[in-house]
């Protein structure tokens, strides 16, 4: 049986085959280097229950834990000097490597997208958060050099970036702040609705390169989509980012004269290269427009998470416990027609997966071998296939190094892909295990 | 300094014995890459650790001032300070071009070198010692090298290996865009001709890479000769980092000689006193919660208050916000069951209780040290409170710093400042000297004639409740009331409360602007 379904305690033991395989390669070739088995991991429990510093010797272990404790969510950490859940008291413990990870949440683009709020998420906020991808996709590869770039869907209102390039594990807090901040252009809070300003006469690379990203597709996505000029409020609120006075007056009167949002953007843009033109700009508002569209449409990251080498973030695959949906990767170029809402649910993947079967039931005499492996019956598919991807490219590069320096520790990345869940009532767990379905 | 003075009479000549001294140290500026291996007394040890401490102390001191690190007004104050505290020998040192060799000279490095080691074992503990420490190092050694000449910065890398590949005029003419839009300091494309570009991967410049001040591509930066010391800045925090690591490890082996032992633990006991963490052990419990509202409109700081109004009008805060007014609250002497009233309280009309304790206490009862590390957390100082990074839909930070100046403007109207007084507050924000600001709003809302330098929260707190409590005190001694430690509210609504008061204090203010 591919997929196998058991009741235990009134609840639903799932397995399934899984790319994890791939993974635990890496973590058998690593349990001699110690490199897996320090690695944190921390389950969510029922009830908001959280346990942090877990770790584990090898698959087997980390497996039956999940299976033993169901959690909700599984969160991966950085990988410490011992083993996190035997020495974490000791007082040289500390963690030495992790990922470099960004996390742009969906809730800090309120104040610039009308279409939803909060939680909530829809193709039009979508393209802001395509945008935030490629720009900062991009920014890693060429300023930064790091190639090997995991994108994941957060299962509900946000994305996560894993920068798994070994020089990029090893990065210490103040090396990451350092790309944090380089990365970040907005600044300030709730008191401050200028949060963009660009300091000095030319533009950073990097920021003009963003700029031109944004330029593209600023008039469909934020002037069109959001609408950013369609109301007073917003008008308000677009005004105030203009900070010399007579300028924002004779704006505000300007914008009366017109009626929809793309009108009045495109008198904005008007009047601003006039006066730039007749050198009527102020030597700081130099970038007046640029730095509008930069607030509009910049990637909004929580620069703590990446900041941090001991901040955990979510496990892709995960089932995101709100949603159901599954933490999902897809790739930085597709970005844009990747698509939130299609992402599936957990319990939309064990119906394709048992339809799938129950089509080729006359097919399932054959022998192990050839069984397919679950997830491709199902619509992750594409994920994983990106996922497979990023892995084995990643994989490459351990080769290379293993051939050069014969008996040095092979790094892994150590990202274990991982699917748990308790969803709705069922109690689900979705295991994983080498090599097709395994029976519990 | 006795110890140079004495020496500078001996003609500098060189003797055998010297001849190592110079070896060891040929240039006023060293990366403390290599441990002092010599004996002194415990006498000697003791006295090398107070100078290092006061030294890092005055450095630490005039940031506070908010003068440009990197501008000659500041390593002047810095001088000063030092002659000041006495310390002539090293103000001296912080002003050397670097490659002098006499007999004075080379004393002071090796005090310098081995003062710097006494200090790294007092600090190698903890984290946040080791942060204050590698900061303050840092800062003297960017304002010493400022000093040094073009020869002696030359010999500083070449004794150090610092071996940085320039970029060959090819690349250069290709990149020649990029890099003059990207280097700050290329005043124009011209310019880039004139100057060596060094290839410097991008975590030895840390800091150009921060601002955005240089050229990157594929993890290399593209310094210009002129951002040299950022590149040094890097290696010197690296290796200090990682030194200061190791050290933390050998720690318990050094322990074993009691003598050291006690007197380093002291050292590190008299830093924590400048914190007012520690305040909590002595003012725990001394803060009752139904003077909070109270205490927060006339004794909070604007940041602090600020938030108490956001907590009490949003019902939500997020963490930096928790952290910045949570800390605080504890330094005043709220105890731990009463901040977590507080806070439920606060939360309790978008939070039930059940949610509350799941999802917030845990955060609380850490600051406090109550669960988890248990450490005994500080609350934060100005500086880093100005520096902190302040995301959208966050409403901590300083206000002087993270708000609109209109936004500034009304705030402080609606807490009653007068006009005149606002402008004086934003004259200074203007100029970017917030605590100045800060000071100023303190000094028009008590109504005192004095300045306030304000450079930590809880240190505004204690200030105002002075001024509260001398006004108690005047009037304690026309009615014969015995004087409390903190103002009963009925007092204080006397002292300062009602607007009536605060109408008579105002025309104080104006003629006071008006001189």
């Amino acid at each position: 049986m591919p997929a196998t379904v058991t009741h235990e305690d009134g609840g639903v033991v799932f397995t399934f085959g899984w790319p994890l395989q791939l993974i635990v390669v890496r973590g058998r070739l690593n349990t001699q280097s110690h490199y897996f088995d320090r690695r944190e991991f921390s389950f969510t429990l029922a009830d908001d229950i959280y346990i942090r510093y877990l770790s584990f010797a090898n698959q087997e272990e980390l497996e039956c834990e999940i299976r033993k404790r169901n959690p909700y969510k599984i969160d991966i950490g950085p990988v410490y000097s011992h083993r996190p859940s035997e020495h974490r008291n000791l007082p040289t413990f500390h963690p030495l490597e992790k990922e470099l990870v960004f996390d742009i949440d969906m809730t800090d683009y309120d104040e610039v997208r009308s279409c939803c709020t909060g939680a909530d998420i829809c193709v039009k906020c979508w393209r802001l958060m395509a945008i935030a991808c490629k720009i900062l996709d991009t920014a890693l590869r060429e300023d930064f050099g790091f190639q090997h770039l995991l994108w994941v869907f957060s299962g509900r209102r946000g994305i996560h970036c894993w920068v798994c390039d070994e020089e990029a594990r090893k990065l210490d807090v103040t090396a990451r702040s350092a790309v944090a901040e380089y990365l970040q252009l907005l600044s300030g809070g709730l008191h401050q609705s200028k949060k963009v300003t660009l300091s000095g006469d030319k533009l950073h690379t990097s920021i003009k390169r963003a700029k031109d990203i944004i330029e593209q597709q600023f008039v469909s996505m934020c002037v069109e989509e959001q609408d950013i000029l369609g109301s007073a409020t917003s008008m308000q609120k677009f005004l105030s980012l203009i900070p010399d006075e007579p300028m924002r007056q004779e704006l505000m009167k300007e914008l009366q004269n017109y009626s929809t949002s793309k009108q009045r953007w495109e008198a904005v843009v008007r009047h601003i290269t006039e006066r730039r033109q007749k050198g009527q700009l102020k030597r700081r508002q130099q970038f007046i427009l640029e730095e509008i569209m930069l607030q509009y449409a910049y990637p909004r990251l929580d620069i703590n998470v990446t900041k941090g080498l001991n901040h955990l973030l979510k496990s892709p695959f995960c089932v995101h416990p709100k949603t159901g949906k599954i933490c999902l990767p897809f790739h930085p170029r597709a970005a844009e027609k990747f698509d939130p809402s299609s992402v599936p649910t957990i319990s939309k993947i064990i119906e394709e997966v048992s339809q799938y079967d129950a089509k080729t039931k006359d097919m399932a005499g054959q022998d192990a071998k050839h069984r397919m492996k679950d997830y491709k019956k199902t619509s992750m598919l594409k994920g994983i296939v990106v996922f497979e991807e990023f892995v084995h490219k990643l994989e490459e590069t351990w080769k290379g190094k293993r051939l050069e320096a014969s008996g040095m520790q092979v790094h892994t990345n150590g990202i274990c892909i991982l699917l748990s869940n308790r969803y709705e009532n069922a109690v689900l767990s979705v295991a994983i295990t080498g090599y097709g379905g395994v029976a519990v | 300094m006795e110890y140079s003075r004495r020496r500078k009479s001996v003609p500098s000549t060189q003797s055998v014995q010297t001849g190592s001294l110079v070896e060891m140290y040929p240039i006023d500026l060293q990366l403390y890459k290599v441990p002092p291996i010599s004996s002194i007394s415990l006498a000697e040890f003791e006295d090398l650790a107070q100078e290092r401490l006061r030294i890092l102390r005055a450095v630490d001191d005039i940031n506070s001032r908010g003068l440009n690190k990197h501008s000659e007004e500041c390593k002047g104050a810095l001088t000063a300070e030092l002659k000041r505290l006495g310390l002539k020998g090293f103000a001296k040192l912080i002003n050397g071009t670097g490659c002098g060799n006499t007999e004075s000279e080379l004393r002071l490095r090796r005090r310098d070198h081995i003062s710097h080691f006494i200090l790294r074992l007092a600090y190698c503990r903890s984290e946040e010692l080791r942060r204050w420490f590698i900061a303050r190092e840092l800062d003297l050694f960017r304002i010493r090298f400022s000093s040094l000449s073009a020869e002696a910065i030359q010999r500083f890398m070449q004794i150090n290996n610092l071996k940085y590949e320039a970029v060959s005029e090819a690349e250069k003419s290709l990149l020649r865009e990029c890099l003059f839009e990207s280097s700050v300091i290329m005043p124009s494309v011209a310019s880039v001709d004139a100057h060596v570009f060094y290839r410097v991967p991008y975590t030895d410049v840390q800091d150009l890479v921060r601002c955005r001040k240089v050229y990157l591509s594929g993890g290399s930066a593209y310094v210009p000769s002129t951002d040299l010391i950022a590149v040094l800045s890097t290696v010197f925090r690296t290796n200090l980092a990682h030194g200061m690591a190791i050290m933390a490890r050998s720690l318990p082996a050094l322990e074993s000689d009691e003598r050291i032992f006690q007197l380093l633990k002291n050292l590190h006991h008299s830093y924590v006193g400048e914190e007012y963490g520690s305040l909590k052990n002595s003012s725990a419990g001394s803060i009752q919660l139904d003077q909070l509202d109270l205490l927060s409109r006339h004794s909070f700081p604007p940041c602090m208050k600020k938030l108490s109004e956001h907590l009490r009008s949003n019902h939500h805060m997020r963490h930096g916000g928790r952290m910045q007014y949570g800390l605080f609250l504890k330094g005043i002497g709220l105890s731990l069951e009463d901040s977590l009233h507080y806070w439920k309280d606060g939360f309790s009309q978008k939070t039930d209780a059940d949610k509350f304790e799941k999802q917030y206490s845990y955060n609380i009862r850490h600051n406090y040290g109550a669960v988890g590390k248990r450490a005994n957390y500080a609350p934060y100082s100005c500086m880093k409170i100005i520096m902190s990074n302040v995301g959208p839909d966050e409403a901590h930070g300083c206000p002087f710093k993270h708000s609109d100046l209109s936004h500034l403007k009304q705030q402080l109207l609606a807490w009653n400042v007068p006009v005149a007084g606002i402008n004086k507050v934003v004259e200074y924000v203007t100029q970017g000297h917030f605590q100045l600001a800060c000071g100023k709003y303190f000094q028009i809302t008590h109504g005192v004639q004095f300045e306030v330098a304000i450079n930590h929260p809880n240190q505004y707190f204690v200030e105002s409740q002075k001024v509260f409590n001398s006004k108690h005190d005047v009037k304690a001694a026309a009615t014969g009331v015995p004087v409390g430690e903190i103002l009963h509210t009925s007092d204080m609504e006397d002292v300062w409360g009602d607007d009536k008061d605060v109408e008579s204090i105002n025309v104080d203010i104006h003629q006071e602007v008006a001189i």
